[in-house]
């Protein structure tokens, strides 16, 4: 009775804070979708757009063939308008006679060198196969086998390479990488209403009429972590289901989930007890709610910075990647990380959700020791 | 009855009660008198189980306080001087909560809301009541428990006197329902008015015990007060001074005092009937200038 009445006080008090309602679903939920769809282009060559405009002053069969060839290749986007294309291509006359002719790539000054790079990959493969379909005509006549074989194969870098990733660094896309950065973040936005809610109860005396009506610090800490429990776990459905359905509707890619769905859940709720526990501690230690959220919402930028959230752990330095291991926040994101890239079971995270889990029990524990020595000073 | 026995509590270098003794009376409204900082609230928090005396014992109705902790809590309740409910739940939600907390009896849940007049109050915000309302709302969530014994920490403090005398008359009330009241208070006249036994502390210590007849009986309840708007002619005037602008008589010189003060062309601001007595006697034993 007495828990269930604490519950159901603190969802009510929850509820009616809509600030922290703001802070704790739509935040998130803007960030997600700004920074998926903002990093688009940033994380995979897949959806760089190559606009090119040709110029062929060849005017031969073979510069007809790359034109053709690019035109057909949907990874181009080939403009009639020079002012509209990123790169420029200009086919020199001769070109297909004199085989040391150079083709040239005039580039606009804000590509940046991995875009240039993936760019005259791509370009490649068309020069050369253009260039083998015209040396498998200049050899039709005198040897039409060896013709036909030059002029069937098929250039193409994919075929060329077998990538793999080192198992510890996969690459995601931005909104593999958005999605449960901004969960892992939103999740520890749980610092507003709790800290709110702490010190009006620690100011009003109600937690120290609660304790002399024989409600223990134990019950108190519990009883208020189980509805944050409950919301951080509607905050992580509303973020999945932006990353899988709202994020496609902006031409970006959409949040696919690969792993076990038991260690998805077991992760978000390692997660949200770690971010549970810190913010309790933040709360009973704090002077005032702003002391509070002021605290916090350092706290948890300087987390979400060192642990990768704000930058992804991929490009960071080694030494920042190392360092990123001291956020609980890396610890779930990687989690999260490991769920979507790498179809993750519960045994591939078991470690991060207990390091989450023992984080945020011995913070709780903490925080109850504190509160009980305030009330004890009447504070 | 409630024996308190050579009860001691320092906090640092603090001693908030010194080998304090006093005994509280069952069904009586007791009054505790003393400066901030005599120890009043501490010994409160005793009471109620919040804090642990250093040394010391309590005899709560049978029950020794430091063994019977969790049993004395279900049996009393504090009214803390400071508002101690949820601003942003209705009044029905905020008793709901605490009778929850309590197991109370839908009984006592609905004796607390009937005292306290609180029935068209009950769908409102917290936030949004009066400062009475608010007071009410506060004594009420102390009732839900039916407790033995209620502590009052100063409930009237920043109150409109309408609310006051509503709430004065309320814990007249619990007197008749057999509840045991302990008061605080810097109001002297609210002690004279509600309790029937009075405790004087000052630096921990008690001072005195008494009923509130005996103290007032104590002092020459004929005399009255009156304040005045000082002028120099004062100084000619042979009266009882207490100050600058309060003089004490006698009442069969009421008369006679007020037409020598209209011949000196002084003006009266007050005249107070024996109203005082408790506070001077407060002053006097206490040696305080200022409650």
């Amino acid at each position: 009775m007495m828990f269930k009445a604490m519950i159901k006080k603190e969802f009510l008090l929850v509820l009616r804070d809509k600030h922290a309602l703001l802070a704790l679903f739509v935040m998130p939920a803007i960030f997600i979708l700004i920074m998926s769809v903002a990093m688009r282009d940033q994380f995979t060559n897949d959806s760089m757009e190559f606009s090119l405009y040709i110029k062929d002053a060849d005017k031969s069969a073979m510069s007809a063939n790359i034109v053709a060839n690019i035109e057909a290749d949907e990874k181009f986007r080939l403009v009639q308008n020079r002012e509209e294309a990123k790169f420029i291509v200009k086919i020199p006359r001769r070109y297909e006679k004199k085989q040391k002719s150079k083709i040239q790539i005039d580039i606009r000054d804000s590509i940046k060198g991995d875009e240039i790079e993936a760019f005259k990959a791509m370009l490649l493969e068309h020069l050369l196969s253009a260039r083998l379909h015209s040396m498998a005509k200049s050899i039709e006549d005198k040897s039409p086998k060896a013709s036909r074989s030059l002029a069937s194969l098929e250039i193409s870098t994919d075929d060329m390479y077998r990538v793999r990733y080192n198992s510890s660094i996969t690459i995601p896309n931005s909104t593999q990488q958005s999605v449960p950065a901004w969960i892992v973040f939103g999740m520890f936005f749980v610092i507003i209403p709790m800290s709110t809610i702490y010190v009006n109860e620690r100011k009003q005396n109600t937690l120290a009429r609660l304790n002399s009506m024989n409600v223990s610090i134990f019950a108190m800490g519990v009883s208020k972590s189980i509805p944050y429990l409950f919301i951080n776990q509607i905050q992580v459905l509303i973020m999945l289901g932006v990353g899988m359905y709202l994020v496609p509707l902006f031409d970006t890619p959409a949040l696919e989930i690969n792993g076990s769905l038991l260690a998805l859940g077991s992760i978000s709720v390692a997660l949200s007890i770690a971010a549970i526990g810190i913010s309790s501690l933040i709360a009973v230690s704090a002077k005032s709610s702003e002391q509070a959220t002021t605290i916090g919402g350092i706290l948890n930028i300087l987390l979400g910075a060192i642990g990768g959230v704000m930058v992804p752990k991929f490009i960071m330095p080694p030494a920042m990647q190392t360092l990123t291991q001291v956020s609980p926040m890396s610890w779930g994101l990687d989690g999260f990380l490991d769920i979507f890239l790498k179809s993750a079971d519960l045994s591939m995270i078991l470690n991060n959700v207990l390091m989450l889990i023992a984080f945020g029990v011995l913070s709780l524990i903490i925080s109850m020791i504190i509160l009980q020595i305030r009330i004890n000073r009447g504070i | 009855m409630i024996k308190i026995t050579n009860l001691s509590k320092s906090y640092g270098d603090t001693k908030a009660l010194d080998s304090l003794s006093l005994e509280i009376r069952e069904g009586s409204v007791f009054g505790l008198l003393g400066v901030n900082g005599a120890g009043k609230t501490t010994l409160l928090s005793i009471l109620n189980g919040l804090v642990t005396q250093d040394s010391g014992t309590i005899d709560f109705f049978g029950l020794d306080m430091r063994e019977s902790k969790e049993k004395v809590k279900t049996l009393s309740s504090i009214i803390p001087q400071h508002l101690a409910f949820y601003e942003n739940l209705s009044v029905k939600e905020n008793l709901d909560f605490f009778a929850d907390v309590q197991n109370a009896t839908q009984e006592h849940y609905d004796k607390a809301i009937e005292v306290n007049s609180l029935e068209s109050l009950l769908k409102q915000k917290a936030s949004t009541l009066s400062g009475g309302q608010k007071r009410r709302l506060n004594i009420a969530i102390g009732l839900l428990n039916n407790p033995k014994v209620i502590y009052f920490d100063e409930p009237t403090v920043g109150i409109d006197p309408k609310s006051r005398n509503e709430i004065l008359d309320s814990i007249k009330a619990y007197k008749d329902f057999g509840i045991t009241v302990v008061y605080t208070s810097h109001y002297m006249n609210e002690i004279e008015k509600i309790c029937d036994e009075v405790a004087i502390i000052s630096h921990g210590k008690l001072i005195e015990q008494n009923s509130l007849e005996n103290l007032i009986s104590n002092r020459d309840s004929e005399k009255i007060t009156l304040e005045v708007i000082y002028s120099d002619n004062l100084k000619e005037l042979d009266m009882t001074f207490i100050n600058d602008t309060i003089i004490e008589i006698k009442e069969s010189e009421l008369s006679v005092t007020l037409e020598r003060l209209k011949e000196a062309k002084v003006s009266l601001k007050s005249i107070n009937y024996g109203s005082t007595d408790l506070e001077k006697h407060f002053l006097e034993i206490t040696g305080a200038n200022d409650v």
